[in-house]
């Protein structure tokens, strides 16, 4: 069996779905922001796999700019992440609801 | 030597090619570095006038922009087509876009100037950040290239993460600005994915359409290839999964539910910006890409008039019940959004018309958030989250003239008539009738209804209800300690948002005018 176009897409659909359903359902923050870096990941396999079967160098080049953006979004959100656990004990998404009507 | 160099190479960039194009948001990234340096260089007395700089310089660039917008020049021929090999291309509305995003940049700065001395933050990197986010939304409206959306588009995401959390001291800007990134990194993952796939579609040798000279990711060539496959599966999800990244940028249902929360948290100033910055500017992308996507209407439109009713009946509904000014103008955003969908779907609708009645409700609600914030920032205490309907008791009387603000402003946002926005809301439910979207109409005018409701309850507030212990009586004067200080430029900005409120409402050829001069009919 060769391995093509299909199963790169299979995965990374695979592993945004992860990445998604994890932001979505779980609780502790680091865990939710790992699944964001998940679907940034799953999007770069994907966007590697078409620039390679499509002959188009474009989506490599995309590529760094995609980690250049993640990095930015991991130093800024760890940042908030550590201010957030020095100020109320806790970084379970469950517990932060001072925000209320 | 290296200056020399430096000098000679920005000498022929200026000559001959493109960069001058640019030369706005150039200025504004190399004065928002101005300021930093400022901070460290200027003696501690002169760093109370950074501020200022900033604004002055921003006048400056407004000019450079309008210049631009009035007349796009290069080698002294006017300017068709893209720059800088695909990446940005000047369109009329790109060109609106550009210049209001600066004057909405300066405003931001006058609420800041107000707020943040209240609060024990540094304020220069706050200026900063502003200008950065400026200067990225500038190029977002008139990106021609996903590459150039992309990443505009995250600049301007990653900097608002850290202007909502700015008040770092408080418990709700961190945890408003945890969940502006946890689900702002969610909507531009999933942006990226759609873009991903309209990539690898569009850029499919055997597809139909494909253009082996253009670039796969520009819009030209993404257009191209949804014109010949409008029933390919891949690109039209590539194209849901990149309008729900924008949607969450305007605050569409479902992608409001961090609306409440981080208008709540975030600084006054952020929401401000937040408000009516950073939903413009999913408007402007969504202004650029609905030409790109116009094959794939047929799946589009109808999934955009569901999501305009929900936006519409939600957003009232729940302001209905809010008490805190800033979730109030959160939710009732969402509305707004809402109006403004209506208009761009009967736009759709009705092939080849007007633009202006989008336009003039963008800007009505413009110059109606920034009075409604200004007045905000003067009367909020120091907690800047609990901003309640009844700290503006007895506004009238602790100063009459932000009472007076209030009024016109909130009467704007409610769409009453001699005003501006009622003008903005009455040309946008024409459209929608003669596109025949009678239900939506329906709600819709039900929905304004609603809005006068809760609007008025704020105003209610100000005006009616006694601030002091109902025991004591309500001509007792007003203790000097209650009353608002309000600076003198502040006064002046108030009033001239004010005034153009009244004015554009009785008397809308001058806006009609300057858009025609910008090439939007």
């Amino acid at each position: 069996m060769t391995i093509g176009l299909y199963h790169y897409l299979v995965l990374a659909v695979t592993l945004f779905a992860i990445g998604f359903f994890g932001v979505l359902l779980r609780k502790n923050t680091l865990i939710i922001y790992m699944c964001l870096e998940l679907m940034l990941v799953a999007a770069t396999l994907a966007l590697v796999a078409f620039s390679r079967f499509n002959g188009t160098i474009e989506g490599n080049v995309f590529v760094f700019f995609i980690l250049t953006v993640a990095a930015a979004e991991v130093a800024v959100g760890l940042a908030i992440v550590v201010a957030l656990f020095r100020r109320r004990g806790t970084v379970d998404v469950a517990k932060l609801n001072a925000l209320k009507n | 030597m290296t200056s020399e160099f430096l000098l000679k190479s920005l000498a022929r960039a200026g000559a001959g090619n493109e960069w001058t194009l640019i030369a706005p948001e150039i200025l504004l990234a190399g004065l928002a570095l101005l300021l930093l340096v400022f901070e460290l260089a200027l003696p501690k007395a002169m760093r109370r006038f950074i501020p200022a700089i900033s604004i002055v310089g921003q006048i400056c660039v407004l000019a450079a922009a309008l210049l631009w917008a009035l007349e796009p020049k290069i080698n002294g021929s006017t300017l068709t087509g893209s720059i800088f090999y695909g990446m940005l291309k000047f369109t009329p509305t790109g060109q609106f876009f550009r210049v209001f995003f600066v004057i909405t940049s300066i405003l931001v700065h006058a609420i800041a100037m107000i707020s943040l001395p209240k609060q024990r933050v540094p304020r220069v990197e706050f200026f900063h950040i502003v200008l950065v986010i400026t200067a990225a939304m500038m190029l977002l409206a008139q990106a021609s290239h996903f590459l150039m959306l992309f990443v505009a588009l995250e600049t301007i995401t990653v900097g608002f993460y850290v202007l909502v959390s700015y008040y770092r001291a408080s418990a709700f800007s961190l945890e408003a600005g945890l969940k502006y990134l946890v689900l702002g990194s969610l909507s531009s993952g999933l942006l990226l994915f759609g873009i991903v796939l309209l990539y690898g579609m569009a850029g499919n040798p055997a597809a139909a359409g494909r253009y082996p000279m253009l670039d796969p990711l520009s819009y030209l060539q993404v257009h191209h290839f949804l014109a010949n496959n409008a029933d390919n599966f891949i690109g039209n999800l590539g194209v849901l999964l990149v309008l729900s990244g924008i949607a969450f940028k305007i605050g569409l249902v479902p992608f409001q539910i961090w609306i409440p929360d981080v208008y709540q948290g975030a600084p006054t100033p952020v929401t401000a910006f937040l408000s009516v910055g950073s939903k413009v500017a999913g408007f402007a992308l969504l202004f650029a890409l609905l030409p790109i996507i116009s094959p794939v209407f047929r799946v589009v439109v109808p999934l955009l008039v569901v999501v305009t009713f929900a936006t519409i009946i939600f957003g009232n509904l729940a302001a209905l019940t809010q008490y805190n000014v800033k979730r109030l103008m959160g939710l009732s955003g969402v509305s707004h959004a809402g109006f403004l969908m209506m208009g761009i779907v009967a736009g759709i609708h009705l092939k080849g018309s007007s633009d202006i009645p989008l336009f003039i409700y963008i800007i009505a609600y413009t110059l109606a958030s920034f009075a409604v914030f200004g007045v905000m920032a003067l009367v909020a205490g120091e907690n800047d989250a609990e901003q309640e309907f009844s700290d503006y008791h007895g506004l009238a009387k602790r100063n009459p003239l932000l009472a007076a603000v209030l009024v016109v402003a909130l009467g704007s946002l409610a769409g009453l008539p001699p005003l501006f926005g009622f003008m903005g809301k009455l040309l946008i439910f024409i459209d929608a009738f003669q596109a025949g979207f009678y239900w939506l109409l329906a709600v819709s005018i039900l929905a304004v209804v609603v809005s006068i409701y809760y609007y008025f309850g704020w105003i209610r507030a100000a005006f009616f209800q006694n601030w002091q212990s109902s025991a004591v009586p309500d001509e007792t004067p007003v203790h000097p300690a209650d009353r608002i200080r309000v600076p003198v430029m502040m006064r002046l900005l108030l009033i001239v948002l004010t005034l153009s409120t009244l004015c554009f409402g009785l008397y809308q050829k001058p806006v009609i005018e300057f858009l025609n001069l910008l090439r939007i009919f």
